[in-house]
């Protein structure tokens, strides 16, 4: 015979603070310390085996309509992931990360990434994210055990201040071992 | 070249084997240092059987996946995907797609792509491509 212990878990006191969090309309900004480079794009296509003339040579692209190489689309969050040994910078997406844990949901698992590009990405721009918490669920009994999905918009710009691609990012904070059993 | 498709064709498959060197070389190249990535002793501390691969690298392949079949001309304008299954080294990663719409006005195709490794589905979810590239 199994006995579980009531799971110490809050929903109510998570989507209070993280309604508050919200509210308060705080951001994460970052600016990429380099410029895209044809280096960087290069090395992406070598591990993923991308051929596509239009990253590459500089004709190709011109005939395809763009004005140089271009950056693959999916590169969108290269930019902008820290570097090695950086410290990241005070977030309102890991402040809400921290009440999650702090609410009795400790495990976590990513469930769904949406990238919109609005334009390619090209060799010389200067990319900058902004980072923020867009939405909360309801508590879910899910196959993991009672979680909840937290979802975060980074928008992309580059250095002129206009958007070049957005990204949603769903994550689910669960309280492992307490599935429901049948 | 497709400039046009029809809702139900299929793109070719698309098979990769699930190398360390894929895992470790994708995270480092689309710079995600996060450790469970790229060293094994701290992703088996974390739980799991191995360095698996990061979502970055997945959207890499699955962008991909679609421009080696629309070609050059063409242009992604969205890659959404929901995360399942791992794909730890020694696996083989394969992705199927199916065109579930075309525009004729702006020749933009949405697809339904579906990854399988030999756990499961790694990542499911649809791709819009403008199969002509964007007027700007």
């Amino acid at each position: 015979m199994t006995v579980t212990t009531e799971p110490k878990i809050d929903p109510e006191g998570a989507s209070r603070r993280i309604a508050e969090l919200i509210a308060a309309g705080r951001a994460r900004h970052y600016r990429a310390r380099d410029r895209v480079s044809t280096a960087t794009i290069n090395t992406l296509l070598d591990v993923l085996g991308d051929r596509n003339p239009v990253y590459t040579d500089e004709a190709a692209a011109k005939q395809h309509g763009h004005d140089s190489v271009i950056a693959p689309a999916t590169s969108l969050q290269v930019w902008t992931m820290n570097c090695l040994g950086e410290e990241a910078t005070a977030s309102p997406v890991d402040a809400a990360y921290d009440i999650l844990r702090d609410c009795g949901f400790p495990s976590v698992v990513a469930v769904n990434s949406e990238q919109h590009y609005d334009r390619p990405i090209v060799p010389g721009d200067l990319i900058s994210s902004t980072e923020t918490v867009e939405e909360l669920s309801e508590l879910k009994q899910t196959g993991l055990g009672p979680g909840m999905f937290i979802t975060t918009l980074f928008v992309f710009r580059d250095e002129e201040g206009d958007q070049v691609g957005t990204m949603r990012f769903r994550t689910l904070w669960y309280a492992a071992g307490q599935k429901k059993e049948d | 070249m497709p400039t046009e498709c029809e809702p139900g064709q299929t793109l070719p498959e698309m098979t990769i084997p699930v190398t360390a060197t894929l895992v470790a070389g994708g995270a480092i190249a689309t710079r995600d240092w996060s450790l469970v990535h790229h060293d094994t002793a701290a992703a088996e501390a974390a739980g799991t059987q191995d360095i698996f691969m990061n979502i970055l690298t997945t959207n890499g392949l699955i962008g991909r996946f679609v421009t080696d079949w629309a070609g050059p001309q063409a242009e992604l304008t969205d890659v959404s995907i929901r995360l399942g299954a791992p794909n730890f080294p020694g696996d083989t990663f394969s992705v199927t797609g199916t065109v579930s719409e075309f525009d004729e006005e702006s020749a933009s195709a949405l697809i339904e792509v579906t990854g399988t490794n030999g756990i499961g589905t790694h990542a499911s979810g649809h791709v819009r491509v403008a199969l002509q590239g964007r007027k700007r």
